[in-house]
């Protein structure tokens, strides 16, 4: 006789409030009038937030709550994929995230006892930020209140719900709820940052195109002493999970993530009893290692993809936008993206210094980049839960073939990881855009070059001080400033540029041109494209 | 035999194939593998390659 293993939780994070401030608002005679607004505290809207604030655009950001983290079954996402770090570098928390996080780069895919194929991404980085970093959603979460704290104590209105919302084509009217009345703002720009259940979109009548799968998942977060690689693992059929899959993934504070694939049809309440989640555990680590659960957590996964990311002076970012299956880390990852490539554009309409139909370009990059996403999670959930006997052959083949032969083991799929996403030829960006890393260049960075945040980089590879010099007359007249690039740096060979070339880097670190023989007027040429000045519709 | 990573975008690649499939019933997906294999086998054309392809596949099994 065995007898029953006694189940530990640990005690629960305990997560900072923050208060409720009367707002200006509820004792101006007149509404007051915002260039932007955010609803919802998540990633983000905070990450747009923080950003909007260091481009000097004043913002207010609604929250319904009054903390961070998570209330019922929302996200928890831990992966953060090397273009959000390199925003955050920007934003001021990298640091943070890089000392409490969990770095790692290799990823291992198993079938049973034996590893169908690996990767390793530092390969190609060529950024002072890793492939990856993992870590509590939460604790990002608070870096970035901390920081937008710092930079305007009440530009968060914590407890504030929004009620009702007056979509105008020059604005909107926010009405909202606190716990000391309502009262209603309004907004040159609002920004729906809500989530997956956005009701703002909901009343807008938008139809989201949602999908739901019928793969079924239990998250165990657990803290245990055994010493396992830092890496993300995965299995195909795990022998210890009746043959089906499971993830292995280290976060901040010693704590895994351990998440099983379940039975389809299997009931999520039972499943996620201690009792049964203990078994599996035990299972997976062996007899004597001691543990103790964080967090269990039973979901099915759903899609949606809204057919447009703004409505008039409306925009829909992150979930409340597009949401995918969670595998490669394709979620949280790009709002923070959606974030990072709106920011400058509104900070830019804002000034009067780039067009409003630049705005514009933020569906057509990052509806592109959701589509992408969509397609590629959509691909691995395919592989992870085969729907027929003949797709489960399929797949045995291909894993059968992948222990001794390297093509089949490209055919093997358990997340593509998330890379900042290519973005189509467009009437702002005729050769398409695609991001650039974070390279170093002597004592500064790319991301250095861009601080100020509205300004474009002209990076002259090979330039000289004079050639660079000839441009000083456009940096008075655009946002824009030139930089003279080492021919042989490590800039120039990441840029795949020849000596000569003037790259023009974005404000989001995406390349808007690469011009051959630069001169004033080329350069010039480029630059209103990529602001929209010359195609102003307003 | 090339056993060397030589399908373009094998992701894309495996869910045309899987697609297929869809609908189909056991004995009508393995019918049509069956005829893809053949004509898989009319772009290969050389008889040692198919002869070394149908040994891998025989030592591959499960």
């Amino acid at each position: 006789m065995t007898t029953a293993e006694a189940w530990k939780f640990a005690p629960a994070y305990e997560l900072p409030t923050w208060p409720h401030v009367r707002a200006p608002d509820l004792d101006a005679r007149e509404r007051i009038r915002y260039p932007v607004v955010i609803a919802g505290g998540g990633l983000s809207g905070l990450t747009l937030a923080c950003d909007l604030l260091l481009r000097g655009v004043a913002v207010v950001l609604l929250d319904e709550d009054d903390t961070v983290g998570v209330r019922g079954a929302s996200s928890r996402g831990i992966c953060y994929a090397q273009k959000s770090l390199e925003i955050f570098a920007r934003l001021g928390i990298y640091e943070k995230i890089r000392a409490k996080g969990i770095t790692w780069s290799v990823g291992r895919t198993f079938s049973g006892a034996d590893e169908v194929y690996s990767f390793d991404l530092e390969d190609d980085r060529r950024s002072e930020q890793p492939p990856f970093i993992n870590l509590q959603q939460f604790y990002l979460e608070w870096y970035l209140v901390n920081r937008i704290r710092e930079l305007d104590e009440g530009a968060i209105r914590w407890k504030t719900s929004v009620v009702r919302v007056e979509h105008g084509s020059a604005g909107a009217i926010v009405h909202v709820e606190t716990p000391l009345g309502t009262y209603a703002l309004e907004a040159d720009w609002f920004v729906d940052a809500t989530g997956a259940n956005s009701r703002i979109r909901e009343e807008l009548g938008i139809e989201a195109h949602v999908s739901r799968h019928t793969d079924r998942w239990c998250i165990t977060d657990v803290r245990f002493e055994k010493p396992l690689q830092v890496e993300r693992w995965t299995w195909i059929d795990a022998p210890f999970n009746e043959g089906r899959g499971v993830w292995q993934h280290l976060m901040a504070d010693a704590v895994w993530r351990l998440d099983y694939q379940m039975d389809e049809h299997a009931d999520p309440e039972s499943i996620s009893k201690p009792e049964i989640a203990g078994e599996r555990l035990r299972a997976q680590l062996g007899p004597g290692v001691e543990f103790e659960f964080v967090w269990i957590g039973p979901y099915q996964y759903r899609d949606h993809l809204l057919d447009t990311f703004r409505v008039g002076r409306t925009i829909f970012v992150g979930d409340a936008a597009h949401v995918v299956c969670p595998f490669g880390a394709r979620g949280g990852n790009n709002g923070i993206q959606d974030a990072g490539n709106l920011g400058w554009k509104l900070a830019l309409v804002a000034a009067g210094e780039a067009g409003e139909s630049l705005v514009d370009s933020y569906h057509a990059e990052r509806h592109a980049a959701a589509v992408e996403n969509l397609r590629v999670t959509s691909r691995t959930a395919r592989f992870l839960a085969p729907r027929s006997a003949a797709e489960h052959r399929l797949r045995r083949a291909v894993v059968a073939l992948a222990r001794t032969h390297p093509f089949a083991r490209k055919l093997a799929n358990t997340g593509r990881m998330a890379q900042a996403n290519d973005y189509p030829p467009s009437r702002w960006a005729p050769a398409g855009a695609r991001s650039l890393q974070n390279v170093a260049l002597g004592a500064t960075t790319v991301m250095d070059l861009l601080a100020d945040g509205t300004r474009f980089a002209g990076l002259w590879i090979g330039g000289s001080d004079a050639e660079v010099a000839s441009l000083a007359d456009l940096a008075q007249r655009l946002p824009f400033v030139a930089h003279a690039v080492a021919a042989d740096g490590a800039l120039a060979s990441h840029l795949r540029a020849a000596p000569g070339t003037l790259v023009l880097v974005r404000p989001d670190a995406y390349i808007a041109a690469t011009i051959a023989e630069p001169s004033r007027d080329r350069v010039e040429a480029a630059l209103r494209c990529a602001l929209a000045l010359d195609d102003d519709d307003r | 035999m090339r056993t060397d990573p030589n399908i373009a975008d094998p992701d894309a690649f495996y869910e045309a194939w899987v697609a297929a499939h869809g609908g189909l019933s056991d004995a009508e997906s393995a019918a049509l593998d069956a005829r893809l294999v053949l004509l898989l086998a009319n772009q290969v054309g050389d008889l040692q390659v198919l002869l070394d392809c149908i040994a891998a596949a025989r030592r591959a099994a499960d």
